[in-house]
């Protein structure tokens, strides 16, 4: 203990130095757990984007894609679904449920989704967990009806009654517009941390009808434009769709089904497995995201060497310090105690500071992060795992620290009591 | 007849790969006894004292101090022993600066339970010990205790280092060029001072310079280049 407060005193004495040190080490440790924490939480936000669903099913590409574009709302899909496929499997018995999907405009950057009102009541994300309405309702009968994601609201401040216009097409800025049929904001959804935060949600009706008058991808001019009034008392009842989300009433059936879906004469289909799919667009991603660990783990050991270099310079200036303590009576191996208990103490330090940066930050990034990326970064107290490399850190500060342990512990046995000058 | 303190006999050393430095056939100490050892630089005195202190060891001979044979115990014992019975003040900047004054000099009683021990003995606890210790020497305002030791002039740094050498009266106070770095009307001050401190803590006082001016003041003085055979008039290498 005394030598603890020896050690203490020692760095007090050379306390810019130790604080350079240990400043180092604490963005090297605050770095590495932001890392941590940061592929802690998109890897579990990316495995919870979507639960519950057994297949999802769209026109044949490959599973990764047919993930993006349903799911992820990323890219597009290469081709269309048959509305009579969708009927036919999702009058199957073993289907319990089938949320058909219809992709392909915008709003202001936002995709927009055509669906039914099987997607509120069935589609699930995280563990289980349904959508909910923070306000209002979902779209009914009126093919005009909008319902927000949460970020959608959010970020463009919309409120129900509002009214908006969808852009044909999925760029940024769209020269294309449906604005001769203005959607009503009904109901907003409750944040999920999804993409379905990202998206605008309407009936496949109102998909049908923006599109009703449309022929080769221009809209019609003149005498062949259809109003939102006509458009109401039209059969809105699309032709095609983009992909299916189809929920099973045995789980057992699922490749099976799957393979008849792959396997089916009338229109060429692919079948995936959510979580399949979702494993092998993770594993895509996991080279850069452990790369990104590595980096941070490097960075650490810089931080660690920066500690070495510092204890060793200082050695040879403490030469005096040893002397003295040996000629009250320290041993070599207190000299060497001293030494690594110095490195113990500058670890952590650094440790502790390098908590704090990393708290500090995540509070003060906490609401940018959700909003801009979807990421809910937790104020939680470290996880075992981020415990057990902390303490890795720690037992690697304590090695390295034996290094000046050991040639102090050399040089006090050769110096003895005389002090030279 | 009492045993002496401090008794070599036939000793020689010599550093790897260097001539014989020292060979002292006897040598010895009495107990209570202050001895002023003069020793032009260069001539074995810093080792001498290394050996007498246990970090180094005779080629050849024997050191016996307070009837211990140095050569038999281990090296941690040996340390050990050191610190138990001998008392050091060096030429200066003895002192840890990043300690307090009062720290400073209860040093020894935190690496020995004898010494710590035989202060609590006499003074009731270290601190006391430090503090009436301190007082001795002229050093008597309790705000300065709690100063940093670098804080202080050159001759109160050494009063503070004679007091740690002297706390938990150890049999043997060896004093390495204590005064040259003080002026001439402080030296006997400070010497007068440690002849009366070690005489109350009933220690040895063993006193190596190279200013024979001093020599007077002692019980008994001699000469390290009469005493060692090895000692060459052209030898100044610093040991």
């Amino acid at each position: 203990m005394y030598l603890l407060r020896l050690a203490l005193a020692s760095l007090a004495n050379r306390r810019f130095t130790a604080f350079l040190t240990a400043f180092a080490i604490a963005l090297s440790v605050c770095l590495l757990l932001a890392v941590e924490r940061v592929r802690t939480e998109a890897r579990a936000s990316f495995a919870s984007t979507i639960s519950g669903t057994d297949l999802i099913v769209g026109a044949r590409s490959g599973s990764v894609n047919l993930l993006l574009y349903s799911v992820f709302r990323i890219g597009n899909a290469t081709n269309n679904i048959r509305w009579d496929s969708f009927e036919h499997y999702a009058s199957d018995p073993r289907v319990k449920w089938a949320i058909p999907i219809s992709l392909g405009d915008s709003h202001r950057g936002y995709r927009v989704m055509g669906t039914s009102q099987a997607y509120f009541e069935h589609y699930q994300y995280g563990h289980k967990q349904s959508l909910q309405l923070a306000q209002g309702r979902a779209f009914a009968n009126d093919p005009f009806e909008v319902v927000l994601g949460a970020e959608v609201a959010q970020a463009l401040h919309y409120t129900l009654g509002d009214k908006l216009v969808l852009a044909h097409g999925v760029a940024a800025i769209s020269l294309v517009k449906h604005d001769d049929k203005p959607f009503t904001v009904v109901g907003i959804l409750q944040r999920t941390g999804t993409p379905v935060d990202r998206t605008l949600h309407i009936s496949l009706g109102g998909m049908e009808a923006i599109h009703v008058d449309w022929h080769n991808g221009v809209p019609a001019r003149g005498a062949g434009r259809v109003s939102a009034d006509q458009a109401r008392n039209m059969d809105l009842t699309p032709s095609a769709i983009t992909a299916v989300m189809l929920g099973l009433n045995n789980k057992i059936a699922t490749f099976t089904l799957q393979r008849e879906i792959n396997d089916y004469r009338n229109e060429p289909l692919q079948a995936i497995l959510p979580g399949v799919a979702l494993q092998e667009l993770w594993s895509l991603m996991s080279t850069a995201e452990q790369a990104l660990f590595v980096v941070s783990l490097f960075v650490v050991l810089t931080g660690l060497i920066g500690m070495l270099t510092a204890i060793l310079t200082s050695l040879n200036e403490r030469r005096r310090e040893m002397a003295i303590l040996r000629s009250v009576g320290a041993r070599p191996w207190h000299i060497a105690g001293l030494l690594v208990l110095e490195a113990f103490a500058l670890a952590v330090a650094g440790i502790l500071a390098g908590l704090s940066l990393l708290y500090l930050g995540i509070a003060l990034a906490q609401g940018y992060v959700q909003a801009n990326y979807g990421l809910y970064l937790p104020l939680a107290w470290p996880s075992s795992h981020e415990w057990t490399l902390l303490a890795i850190i720690l037992g690697a500060a304590l090695l390295m620290g034996s290094v000046p342990a050991w040639r102090a512990y050399r040089q006090s046995l050769a110096d003895g009591l005389s002090i030279h000058l | 007849m009492r045993q002496p303190l401090i008794e070599l006999t036939d000793l020689t050393f010599a550093w790897p790969g260097h001539p014989p430095l020292l060979d002292i056939p006897a040598f010895h100490l009495e107990a209570g006894e202050s001895l002023f050892l003069k020793g032009p630089s260069g001539s074995g005195k810093t080792t001498l004292l290394g050996l007498l202190g246990g970090v180094q060891q005779p080629d050849r001979g024997s050191i016996r101090l307070l009837g211990q044979t140095l050569g038999t115990l281990k090296q941690g014992a040996r340390d050990r022993f050191r610190v138990d019975h001998t008392g050091y003040i060096f030429q200066q900047f003895n002192l840890l600066p990043f300690l307090s004054v009062r720290e400073n000099v209860e040093l020894p009683c935190r690496f020995s339970k004898a010494r710590a021990a035989k202060a609590c003995e006499r003074y009731g606890s270290v601190d006391q010990a430090a503090a009436s210790l301190l007082a001795h020497l002229g050093l008597k305002d309790p705000a300065l205790l709690m100063r940093r030791a670098d804080s202080l002039s050159i001759g109160q740094q050494q009063r503070v280092a004679a007091a740690r050498a002297l706390i938990g009266q150890p049999e043997l106070v060896i004093a390495d060029e204590p005064t040259s770095a003080l002026d001439a009307d402080s030296r006997e001050a400070f010497i007068r001072l440690l002849f009366s401190e070690c005489h109350t803590a009933g220690s040895s006082l063993l006193f190596v310079s190279h200013d024979q001016s001093l020599a007077p003041l002692f019980d008994r003085h001699l000469s390290l280049s009469e005493l060692n055979r090895a000692a060459r008039p052209a030898n100044d290498l610093e040991a």
